[in-house]
C-alpha cells in the first residue's frame, strides 16, 4: 500500500465531495445551523417555582416558608401591584389573602383567598397553583399532617446544577453532523461504483486494500474534523477533551463504516438518500433517551450509536472520566470495527 | 389534454412511485414527525410535573393523584419497578404507598410512605408535587380546607400548547413535502433517464404528464395532511370543508413541485433549491409558533394562505364563511400558478419543435 496514492485519493475524495453542490451547501450550512441552534437554546434552567403574593399581614410561621429556595414569592404591596405584576409576566400567578385574615382564620371561617392567573398559564395548571395555595393556607393556620416521608434520591441531585436544554441536545447535533458527512460519503461510493470510476482506479498502482484505507480514513477524519469543530465551538471540551475526542473518532469510523454499507446498496443520491435517512433515525435514536429520559429501556443499548452518544451527555454534563465511559468506548470500537468490515465486505463484493 | 391518457399515466405513477424514496418520504416522514414531536411536547416539554404511584393497596390518594390533570401520573406494579423508572426519569417523584396508608391516616396513626426522587427532576416540580401531595394526604386525614379559592385569569387567555402551535408546522410539512417533491424529483428523475424524451414521441403531451404527476402529488399529500390531522385529533367538526382546503394546498404545492421539476435539471439542484426555499415555505407555520412575533407577517408568504384556513377550521371551528377570503387568495394563487405553467408548456413545446 502506497501512502503517496492513498493521500491522492483522499485529496480527491476532498474535492469530489465538495463537488456535489447538494453535500457541500448541506454540509457547511447544516454545521452552521446547527452551531446557531445550539447558542439559540436556552443556557439555563429556571427551575424555581416563582409566585406573587399579597398578605397585608404576614403570620411569623410564614417568614420562614417564604424564604424556602424552592419557591420564589415577590410580595406585592398592593392587590393591584399583583395583578400587575402578574399580567406584566413577572410571576405566572399571584395570591391575595384578605387585610383581616388572621382574624378570620381565628374565627374558624373558611377565609376567600384570590388567585390570579397569568393568561399564558395552560387551563390544565390551574389546578397546581390551587394546590399550592390550599397548602400555604393549612401552613398559615399550623395544621399539620402526622406522616413522615422516607426521601430517598436516585442519582446526583442536580438540584440548582441543571442540565441546560442546549447540553441535552448537544450529542443529538454531533450525531446528525456525523450522519450528514456519512451521507455525503455514501454518495460519493455510490456514485464512484455506479459510474464505473472505482473499478478504473483498480488498474493504477492503488490496490484494493489501499482503495478501502483511502475511503475509510477520508470518511472518519472528514467526519471527526465536523463534530469536533462542532463540539469544541460549543464549549464541549472543556472538560475531558481527549475522551471527547477519542470518543467522536470512533463515532466517526462507525458512521464510515455505515456509509460504506448504504454506499453499496444505493444506486443514486435517491436510493443514498432514501436509505441513509433510514439510518440517520435509527443512529438518532438514543438522543431521545436524553431529551426524554425513561422513553426506552435497555433495547436503546443495541443501537451502536447509543455509546456515542451516552459517553458524550455523560462526560460534558456529569464530568464522566476514562474509567466511568470505558465500557462504552470499547463497545462503540467494537461496532465501528464490525460496521467498517461488513462495509468493505459488502462494497467489495458489489463491484468486484 | 387527453383525460384516458392522464389516466394512464396517473395510474403508472402509482404503480411506479412506492418504488422512489421521496414517495416513502412522503408518506412516512410526516407520520415520524408528528410521533416525534407530539412525544417530545407531549412529554418533555409539557412542563407537567411526572409522579409515580406504587400503591399496595387501595388508597384514596391514587385516585386523587389520578384525577389531577396537572400532573402526568403513572402506576406501578410494583416498588422495585416505580424505583426502577424513577432511577431513569419516566417520573419526577415515585411515592411507595402501604396497603393500610388510608386507615391510619384517617384514623391519625403515624404512618410512613416512601418517596423515591429523580435526582435530574426539577426542583419546582418537586415543590407542586409535595404541595399537592399533601393535600391528598390531608383529604383523606379529613382535614377541611381554611381557604375558599376564586380563581381570575388576567387578560386574554392565549397559552397555546407546544402541541398545538407545532401541528401548522406537521401539517404544512405533509401538505407541502409530498406536494412539491413527488411532481418535482419525478419529473428530474424521467429527465435524467430520458424517458421523458422517450414519451415525447408518443402522442402524450408534457400538459398531460404534468396533470398526472400534480394528481398524484395531490392525492398523496392531501391525504397525508388529513392524516396527521386526524392522528392529533384535529380534524374538526367541518371535515369536507377541511378536506377542500387540503387539496387547494396540495394543488399549489404540485403545480409548484411541477415548475420545479420542468426547469431543474439534476436532483442535486432539486435539493439544493428546495432546501434553501424552505424558509419561505414554512415560514407561516414558524411565525404561528411564537406569539410574540406579530402574526401579519405570515400573510406575506402565499402558503399562509394554505395553512391559515387550516388552523381556523381544524383547532377554531371556523365555516366556510369565516375562511372564504383566505381561500379566494389560495384559489388565486393557484390560478396564477397554473397560468405560469401553462406557459412554460408551451414554452417547452416551442423548443421541442424548433
Amino acid at each position: 500500500m502506497n501512502s503517496q496514492i492513498v493521500f491522492a485519493l483522499i485529496r480527491k475524495d476532498f474535492k469530489l465531495y465538495f463537488s456535489n453542490r447538494f453535500f457541500a451547501v448541506v454540509t457547511l450550512l447544516g454545521l452552521v445551523a446547527y452551531i446557531i441552534i445550539y447558542f439559540l437554546l436556552p443556557a439555563t434552567v429556571n427551575e424555581s417555582l416563582e409566585l406573587g403574593l399579597y398578605m397585608a399581614e404576614m403570620p411569623p410561621a410564614l417568614e420562614e416558608m417564604l424564604v424556602d429556595e424552592d419557591v420564589w414569592f415577590y410580595r406585592a404591596e398592593s392587590v393591584d401591584a399583583l395583578k400587575q405584576a402578574v399580567l406584566d409576566g413577572d410571576v405566572p400567578a399571584g395570591y391575595a389573602f384578605p387585610d383581616d385574615l388572621l382574624t378570620q382564620m381565628q374565627s374558624g371561617g373558611k377565609v376567600t383567598a384570590q388567585l390570579y392567573l397569568s393568561p399564558d398559564v395552560p387551563p390544565e395548571f390551574k389546578e397546581i397553583y390551587e394546590v399550592v395555595l390550599y397548602e400555604f393556607a393549612f401552613a398559615i393556620r399550623g395544621q399539620s399532617v402526622d406522616i413522615e416521608t422516607t426521601e430517598i434520591m436516585l442519582g446526583p441531585d442536580m438540584a440548582g446544577e441543571q442540565i441546560a436544554p442546549r447540553d441535552r441536545m448537544l450529542p443529538m447535533l454531533a450525531v446528525f453532523v456525523l450522519m450528514i458527512e456519512c451521507l455525503g460519503l455514501a454518495s460519493l461510493i455510490a456514485a464512484e461504483v455506479e459510474a464505473g470510476t472505482l473499478r478504473a482506479l483498480l488498474v493504477t498502482p492503488l490496490t484494493m486494500s489501499g482503495l478501502f484505507v483511502g475511503k475509510g480514513i477520508f470518511g472518519t477524519l472528514f467526519a471527526f474534523a465536523q463534530a469536533t469543530l462542532l463540539i469544541l465551538l460549543t464549549g464541549g471540551l472543556v472538560h475531558e477533551p481527549l475522551l471527547i475526542l477519542v470518543a467522536l473518532l470512533f463515532g466517526a469510523a462507525l458512521v464510515t463504516g455505515v456509509a460504506f454499507l448504504i454506499g453499496s446498496v444505493g444506486r443514486d443520491l435517491m436510493s443514498v438518500m432514501g436509505w441513509g435517512v433510514l439510518a440517520m433515525l435509527l443512529l438518532a435514536m438514543p438522543t431521545f433517551t436524553i431529551l426524554v429520559p425513561g422513553l426506552a429501556s435497555n433495547w436503546i443499548k443495541l443501537i451502536p450509536s447509543y455509546y456515542l452518544v451516552d459517553t458524550v451527555y455523560r462526560v460534558i454534563n456529569f464530568d464522566a472520566a476514562w474509567g466511568d465511559v470505558t465500557q462504552n468506548l470499547l463497545m462503540l470500537l467494537v461496532y465501528a470495527a464490525a460496521f467498517m468490515a461488513l462495509g468493505v465486505v459488502v462494497l467489495k463484493r458489489k463491484f468486484q | 389534454m387527453n383525460p384516458r391518457r392522464v389516466g394512464v399515466l396517473v395510474y403508472r405513477e402509482f404503480v411506479q412511485g412506492p418504488k422512489n424514496f421521496i414517495f416513502i418520504f412522503a408518506v412516512v416522514v410526516p407520520l415520524v414527525l408528528s410521533f416525534t414531536l407530539s412525544l417530545l411536547f407531549g412529554t418533555l416539554f409539557s412542563g407537567k410535573p411526572r409522579m409515580g404511584i406504587s400503591d399496595a393497596g387501595d388508597s384514596q390518594f391514587t385516585r386523587s393523584a389520578a384525577a389531577m390533570e396537572a400532573f402526568t401520573v403513572k402506576e406501578f406494579a410494583s416498588e422495585a419497578a416505580l424505583k426502577e423508572a424513577t432511577q431513569i426519569g419516566v417520573v419526577d417523584i415515585g411515592i411507595a404507598l402501604p396497603t393500610d396508608f388510608d386507615e391510619k391516616v384517617a384514623s391519625g396513626q403515624a404512618t410512613n410512605m416512601t418517596a423515591y426522587i429523580w435526582g435530574e427532576s426539577l426542583v419546582k416540580d418537586r415543590a407542586m408535587l409535595v404541595a399537592a401531595m399533601a393535600v391528598w394526604v390531608r383529604e383523606i386525614a379529613g382535614q377541611e380546607s381554611p381557604i375558599k379559592i376564586v380563581t381570575t385569569v388576567l387578560g386574554n387567555p392565549s397559552a397555546l400548547p407546544w402541541e398545538d402551535r407545532l401541528l401548522p408546522f406537521v401539517v404544512m410539512m405533509s401538505v407541502m413535502f409530498g406536494g412539491i417533491m413527488l411532481p418535482a424529483s419525478s419529473l428530474v428523475t424521467e429527465k435524467q433517464k430520458r424517458t421523458l424524451t422517450a414519451l415525447s414521441v408518443t402522442p402524450t403531451t408534457m400538459g398531460d404528464i404534468y396533470v398526472a404527476k400534480g394528481l398524484m402529488a395531490v392525492t398523496i399529500s392531501t391525504v397525508m395532511g388529513l392524516v396527521i390531522l386526524a392522528l392529533n385529533r384535529a380534524l374538526g367538526s367541518s371535515t369536507a370543508l377541511l378536506v377542500v382546503v387540503l387539496a387547494l394546498g396540495a394543488i399549489l404545492a404540485a403545480e409548484f413541485g411541477v415548475l420545479l421539476g420542468a426547469l431543474v435539471k439534476d436532483i442535486n439542484s432539486l435539493f439544493a433549491t428546495v432546501k434553501s426555499m424552505g424558509l419561505i415555505l414554512y415560514a407561516p407555520a414558524l411565525i404561528y409558533m411564537f406569539p410574540q412575533i406579530p402574526q401579519w407577517i405570515g400573510k406575506i408568504f402565499p402558503t399562509y394562505y394554505i395553512i391559515q384556513p387550516v388552523i381556523e377550521i381544524s383547532q377554531h371551528g371556523a365555516r366556510l364563511a369565516e375562511v372564504a377570503w383566505q381561500l379566494g387568495i389560495l384559489l388565486v394563487l393557484i390560478l396564477s400558478m397554473g397560468v405560469l405553467l401553462a406557459l412554460l408548456t408551451r414554452r417547452m413545446r416551442h423548443q421541442e419543435i424548433q
